[in-house]
C-alpha cells in the first residue's frame, strides 16, 4: 500500500493530539479528516499502530521503574532535573534514622475496623476525627488521642492541631506528624502515600523530617527509606468520602483493589490487564448499582465472572 | 455525593444541541452510512453510565465517538488478519490479533516487542522516555514537560516522532 508520508506525519500529529485527555480542538480534527477519506484511514492506523507499539514496548523488561533510559544524554531544553525517585544514597540515609518514636503498646488501645464498601467516622477527643474508608484498620493509642497507627487500607485525618501535643500517626516503620491538618494516608501492600489537603505533615520528623504541603503526596515503602513527592489537586484527597475516586497513571490491581475497598464489591485484574495504567476519575455509589459501568468510564474491559467484576482485557 | 442534579441531563442538551456536528464528525471519520447507528451507540454507551458532571461535555462526546471509530477500525482489522492467517495458514503476520492461541500469541508480542525495541534505539532516549511515560503510564503531556523540564511543544514533537516511527514499522510489518 503506498502512503503518502505527509499524511502519515499529520495523521501521527493527529493521534498525538487526541489521545490527550483534555484535547478539545475536534472541530479542527473534523475539518482534517474532511479532506480526504485517505485522513480517517491514516488516523486509525496510526493509532492502532501506537498503541500497539505501547504495548509492546510496556512488554520489554523494565529498567528503572521512573527513568528508563539510562544512557541519559542529557539532551534536555534546560539544565534542569527531572524529578525521580530518590537518590540511593539518601536512602542510604534514611534507613540510618531510626525510628524514635516507637508505637507504645497497651491494653486500653482501641482498635477499629471497617469492612470493604463500609466508611466510618471516629470521632477524637479533641474535635478531632478520622474518616475510615473500607477495608481499614486503625488503632488509637489507649493513652492518648494523639497517637494512632494505620494498619491497613486507607483513612482521612482532620486533625485540630496543638503545638505543645502534636497528632503523630505510625505508619509501617514511618511516623507522620501533623501540623494542624486535613490529610489522607493510603496503604496498599509496602506502599504508602500520604496526601495533604489542608495544613502540612511532616514525614518522620525525627529523620528526613520531609514537609507535605496542600497539594502535595509523598510516596514510601514500608519497609524500604526512599520517598518521593507527587503533587495532586487539592480537592482529590480523600475524595472518596465525597464518593469519587480519581486514578492517575494507576496500575490497573490499584485500581481494582480501590474500587473494591469503597465499594464492597469484587474487582479483579484479568491476566491481559496486568501491566495496564490507567487515569480516570468515578463516581463510586452508581457502581454499586451497575459494578460493569465503570467499563465505558475508563476504557477498560470489564466482565463479570460469578460475584467477581474483571477488568481489563485490552 | 459531590455533584447535585443529574449529569446526564446537561450531557443530553449538550448531545442534542451538537447532533449534527458529531455527525458530520463521524462521517469524515470513515463512517458513511452508519454514523447514524454508530452515534445512537454512542449515546448508548454514555447514557449507560453514571458518570459525575464531565468538565467539558462536548469533548467529551466526541472522545467516546472517537474511541467507538478505533474500536470499530480494531475489530474490523483483527477479523481480516484472523481470516487471513487462516487463509494462508501462516503464523508470522498475525501480529497483534488478539484472539489467535495464547502460545502463538506470547511468540508474536515477543517479536513485535523486538521490532519495537529495533526501531526505537536510534531515537533520542528522551522521546522514547516521554512516549513511556505518556501512552504506558498515562501522564499528560503537560505534567511530562514538568517532569523533563522541556516545553509542551517539545513533548509533543518528541511523541510524534516516536509515534511516525512505530507507524513506519507497522507499515512495513502489514507489507509482509
Amino acid at each position: 500500500m503506498a502512503v503518502d508520508q505527509q499524511i502519515l506525519d499529520e495523521a501521527a500529529m493527529w493521534a498525538v493530539r487526541t489521545s490527550e485527555p483534555d484535547f478539545d480542538d475536534w472541530a479542527a480534527f473534523t475539518d482534517w479528516l474532511e479532506v480526504s477519506a485517505a485522513h480517517a484511514e491514516a488516523y486509525d492506523r496510526a493509532t492502532i499502530a501506537v498503541e500497539e507499539g505501547a504495548e509492546a514496548l510496556a512488554s520489554l523488561p523494565a529498567n528503572d521503574p521512573d527513568w528508563p533510559d539510562e544512557d541519559w544524554d542529557g539532551d534536555r531544553d534546560e539544565g534542569r532535573s527531572p524529578r525521580r525517585w530518590l537518590a540511593p544514597a539518601l536512602a542510604a540515609c534514611l534507613a540510618l534514622v531510626a525510628a524514635l518514636w516507637l508505637w507504645p503498646a497497651g491494653d486500653a488501645d482501641t482498635t477499629y475496623r471497617t469492612a470493604a464498601g463500609e466508611m466510618r467516622t471516629i470521632a477524637l477527643g479533641d474535635g478531632s476525627a478520622v474518616v475510615l474508608a473500607g477495608s481499614t484498620e486503625l488503632v488509637i493509642d489507649g493513652d492518648s488521642d494523639r497517637q494512632a497507627r494505620l494498619n491497613s487500607g486507607r483513612a482521612v485525618f482532620e486533625i485540630r492541631h496543638d503545638e505543645a501535643d502534636p497528632f503523630l500517626l505510625a505508619v509501617g516503620d514511618a511516623t507522620l506528624l501533623d501540623a494542624g491538618t486535613v490529610f489522607e494516608v493510603t496503604i496498599r501492600d509496602a506502599a504508602v502515600a500520604v496526601g495533604v489537603a489542608e495544613g502540612a505533615v511532616i514525614y518522620e520528623p525525627d529523620g528526613s523530617a520531609a514537609r507535605i504541603d496542600p497539594g502535595q503526596v509523598l510516596s514510601f515503602d514500608r519497609g524500604a527509606g526512599a520517598y518521593r513527592m507527587e503533587s495532586v489537586p487539592v480537592d482529590q484527597v480523600g475524595e472518596w468520602r465525597e464518593g469519587r475516586l480519581t486514578f492517575r497513571n494507576a496500575p490497573l490491581a490499584d485500581v481494582a483493589d480501590d474500587l473494591s475497598q469503597a465499594t464492597g464489591i469484587a474487582y479483579r485484574v484479568a491476566e491481559a490487564g496486568e501491566a495496564r495504567s490507567i487515569s480516570g476519575s468515578v463516581a463510586i455509589d452508581p457502581l454499586r448499582r451497575d459494578p460493569g459501568a465503570l467499563g465505558p468510564l475508563l476504557g477498560i474491559d470489564v466482565r463479570r465472572d460469578d460475584d467477581v467484576w474483571i477488568l481489563g482485557g485490552r | 455525593m459531590a455533584h447535585s442534579g443529574d449529569p446526564h441531563d446537561g450531557l443530553e442538551a449538550v448531545f442534542l444541541a451538537n447532533r449534527n456536528k458529531l455527525l458530520r464528525f463521524l462521517v469524515a471519520r470513515g463512517a458513511g452510512e452508519d454514523a447514524e447507528d454508530i452515534l445512537q451507540d454512542v449515546w448508548l454507551r454514555i447514557s449507560r453510565v453514571e458518570a459525575g458532571p464531565v468538565g467539558s461535555p462536548l469533548a467529551y462526546l466526541y472522545r467516546v465517538a472517537n474511541a467507538a471509530m478505533i474500536d470499530r477500525y480494531r475489530s474490523a482489522r483483527q477479523a481480516d488478519l484472523r481470516d487471513s492467517a487462516w487463509v494462508e495458514g501462516h503464523s508470522g503476520a498475525n501480529i497483534g490479533v488478539s484472539d489467535s492461541p495464547s502460545a502463538d500469541r506470547v511468540v508474536a508480542g515477543r517479536q513485535l516487542a523486538a521490532r519495537v525495541e529495533e526501531v526505537l534505539a536510534p531515537l533520542p532516549p528522551r522521546a522514547v522516555a516521554i512516549f513511556r511515560r505518556s501512552r504506558i503510564d498515562g501522564i499528560a503531556q503537560r505534567l511530562i514537560a514538568e517532569e523533563f523540564g522541556v516545553s509542551v511543544s517539545t513533548v509533543e514533537s518528541d511523541l510524534r516522532q516516536v509515534y511516525r516511527v512505530l507507524i513506519e514499522l507497522r507499515e512495513r510489518l502489514d507489507e509482509v
